[in-house]
């Protein structure tokens, strides 16, 4: 007997792409096969063409120019080329970097880097909510930071940081502002003009397009510069040269424009949903919902339980497909870095699940996670004690 | 008009040919831009251009989307951000700062009403006529081009299907051909948007040059150059003479007293009086003082002589009215300067342009505000 498969809740690690999306993007794989760098003949315009319309639906979506878009492999690159392209452009004003302890490794991994290349860094600490101190940041600039590092959404909580605010602060101190957008853009309101953000990163496969592209917004006017790692046929402004994956991008961009049009539904949709899953799950004793439920992404959650046996419970939970955290750290089971940062003891942020909705997840799937998790939940707690 | 006339004339040899084509319009600038709304280019499947939408560094990009659009076989629109100084599209920079929307069309010539056959009906009316293209400023939606042309006599003609909105725009046709300019609209519809230019296609201006010596042959050229409508009369059939002047003017001999029956005159009609014969000159003055529709009369002569002319007028019982005096440039000509015949030409020829086009004459690095009028730029929204 085939086994069913089990239901999906983690929707902040990747998301299935969508039909709509698949169906724009298959006639790239062959018959539209051209290097959109081909000035000379028809395939290469056709494929041009193609990249510069997803171009659009991304800039539009995110209150950008197009010529402010560049597409890379994903968050993590993009996040990489800024930081370390920002830090090399801007040497000559400082060395000095300002971010925060909840951060996605992508962005603490290569800051420890820089550090080891002489670059100073602050990390910020958060409260038990999962928020900055607005004073705390505006205590660390310096003289010689050139930057403030800073996500939109926690991949772990789904706690969002003010950015609006957070960008007055910032330039009112002349310093940039970058941003890693991979959990919020497709999901909540993100408009880097609104917000005054710099730079942006983010990722097409966590909004429903195809995994391995993603962009990184970097504002033209004033104009932020950018030192390139990469080197070679001057696509993408020479900021990130090499053939453009057109297929993917091309996802990427309908993947967009669908979550524009559908991001309003989809979030009341999920945050009911969510919420249910908040509720019923609270009425057991020794629950822990973890983040600012103010500011918070609407379609996840992350959820402690005291008194269990913690190295049980996602092995336990057989029909659902949730996270303990960050995906990127599980390879060994360490206690969440975010959750730590806000105070949850070791164990404790090990006993801690996140589930994350979708725009395929329905009603009764969310009615059986509920009574999955309930009926585990007691079963551990009743053997450990 | 006369850009279209040419865009029209290279239509029909590549047609002869056997050639498609595609039709580049420059439908929106925001900021600067050499060429203004309304510019055109026809490009055929060889890759031969006539016309010019910018002032050469869109051109080569141009090329490439217009093959496109005609592999493709729909209209496509496509904005140029000339503020952009990475531009690798744009390439060599004129450091000109605006964002540029040109549409593409490829034309079908088996259908009636395809956007050169419109033009052809503008450019044979001779009459200010309202060309209407809608399009989208997100280029992944439909671009339906060039669809309509109105004008005051024959009302609306060409492709009118699925128009829900016909009366708004004939609207604001009549809006734009009242206020003697160009409009941009914003239709909302049904949860849908569509852009409009409303352009406002004049004919060119007609020059009259009541002398026909060696000054106006060489005033004749610069006009006919400017694709200006010509005219010239004299009563001496050794110098009102074809052989004497381009075969696009109109030459004909006639006496003062007559001169008038064969021009037809409009808002955009100018007169130059420039026989060096005071008595045939003050005849004509004193016809075309009872034409208000002329917006343009200029005397050659010192001042001395059109003072002579108001005198003698007066004595006759004629005082000029402070509107037919507000017509007249009597000495003819901008302070440039001019000496030789060619260089007064010139003068003469600015300042008609200047009245023409109702504006302070100046250097235009004086000028504070951009060099083109920008009101009337921005898309204004209708609800239809």
């Amino acid at each position: 007997m085939e086994k069913s498969r089990k239901i999906y809740l983690d929707h902040n690690a990747t998301t299935p792409v969508d039909p709509r999306v698949l169906e724009v993007m298959l006639p790239y794989f062959s018959e539209k096969f051209g290097n959109p760098s081909s000035s000379l003949h028809v395939y290469g315009w056709e494929t041009e063409e193609a990249v510069e319309i997803a171009r659009e639906q991304i800039a539009g979506s995110i209150g950008a120019r197009t010529n402010e878009i560049c597409f890379t492999s994903g968050a993590t690159e993009s996040i990489n080329l800024a930081l370390s392209g920002i830090s090399e452009a801007y040497k000559a004003h400082g060395n000095h970097i300002i971010t925060c302890k909840t951060e996605h490794k992508a962005v603490l991994d290569t800051c420890n880097h820089l550090q080891e290349q002489g670059y100073d860094i602050t990390q910020l600490d958060i409260n038990r909510e999962g928020a900055i101190d607005l004073q705390d940041l505006d205590n660390a600039i310096n003289k010689k930071t050139i930057l403030v590092c800073l996500m939109h959404a926690n991949n772990e909580t789904g706690v969002v940081h003010p950015l609006k605010e957070i960008s007055e602060l910032v330039k009112k101190r002349d310093v940039l502002l970058m941003t890693d957008a991979t959990q919020s853009v497709g999901k909540i309101a993100f408009d880097t003009e609104k917000f005054g953000i710099d730079v942006a990163a983010f990722s097409s496969h966590k909004l429903y397009g195809p995994k391995g592209v993603g962009a990184l917004y970097v504002r033209n006017r004033p104009k932020v510069n950018i030192s390139p790692y990469l080197f070679g046929g001057g696509q993408e402004r020479g900021l990130r040269p090499g053939t453009l994956n057109v297929p993917g991008i091309v996802g990427f961009g309908k993947a967009v424009e669908l979550c524009s049009r559908e991001m309003h539904d989809d979030s009341e949709r999920l945050g009911r949903l969510r919420d249910t899953i908040e509720n019923e799950l609270s009425v057991m004793s020794n629950v822990q919902i973890n983040g600012s439920k103010s500011h918070r992404l609407p379609h996840m959650t992350n959820i402690s339980f005291r008194h269990i046996d913690e190295t049980r419970l996602i092995p336990s939970l057989k029909s659902l497909a949730v996270s303990r955290g960050s995906s990127c750290s599980s390879t060994t089971i360490k206690p969440s870095h975010v959750l730590k940062s806000m105070g949850l003891s070791d164990q404790l942020a090990l006993s801690s699940i996140r589930i994350g909705l979708g725009r395929n997840t329905t009603e009764e799937e969310v009615r059986i996670a509920i009574d999955s998790i309930k009926t585990t939940v007691n079963q551990l707690r009743l053997t450990t004690t | 008009m006369r850009e279209l006339e040419i865009l029209l004339a290279s239509y029909d040899e590549m047609k002869a040919k056997g050639l498609e084509c595609v039709l580049a319009t420059l439908v929106h600038v925001e900021g600067s831009s050499y060429r203004q709304a309304g510019a055109r280019m026809l490009v055929n499947e060889n890759g031969d251009m006539v016309g010019a939408i910018s002032g050469g560094c869109l051109e080569g990009d141009a090329l490439k989307k217009a093959l496109l659009a005609l592999e493709q076989g729909q209209n496509k629109l496509i904005t140029y951000d000339t503020s952009d100084e990475d531009d690798a599209v744009i390439g060599a920079q004129l450091g000109c700062n605006g964002i540029i929307q040109v549409l593409f069309e490829p034309i079908r010539d088996d259908q009636e009403n395809n956007p050169m056959e419109l033009i052809r009906k503008v450019v044979i009316t001779n009459e200010p006529t309202i060309i209407v293209t809608l399009f989208n400023l997100r280029k992944s939606h439909l671009q339906p081009g060039t669809k309509l042309i109105i004008d005051q006599r024959t009302g609306v003609t060409g492709n009118t299907e699925h128009l829900e909105y016909l009366n708004v725009i004939r609207e604001n046709a009549s809006t734009a051909y009242n206020q003697n300019i160009s409009l941009f609209r914003e239709y909302h519809v049904s949860g849908e948007t569509h852009h409009a230019f409303i352009e406002l296609c004049l004919p060119p201006p007609t020059l009259v040059l009541v002398g026909a010596g060696n000054d106006a042959q060489i005033l004749a050229q610069l006009a006919t150059i400017s694709g200006w409508n010509v005219v010239v009369t004299d009563g001496r059939s050794t110098h009102a003479s074809n052989t004497r002047f381009h075969s696009s003017c109109q030459v004909f001999v006639s006496e003062p007293e007559r001169i008038l029956d064969n021009i037809h005159i409009d808002r955009r009609t100018a007169f130059v009086l420039m026989t060096h014969n005071y008595q045939y000159d003050i005849s004509v003055l004193r016809l075309l003082l009872n034409e208000p529709e002329i917006s343009y009369i200029g005397i050659l002569g010192p001042k001395k002589k059109y003072q002579r002319m108001l005198d003698e007028l007066e004595n006759k019982g004629i005082q000029l009215t402070k509107d037919q005096a507000s017509k007249i440039y009597a000495p003819v000509g901008l302070d440039l300067g001019a000496e030789t015949p060619a260089e007064i030409g010139l003068s003469v020829l600015s300042e008609i342009l200047a009245v023409l086009n109702k504006v302070n004459v100046g250097h235009l690095r004086e000028r504070k505000n951009p060099i083109h009028n920008k009101s009337n730029l921005e898309f204004e929204v209708e609800n239809v």
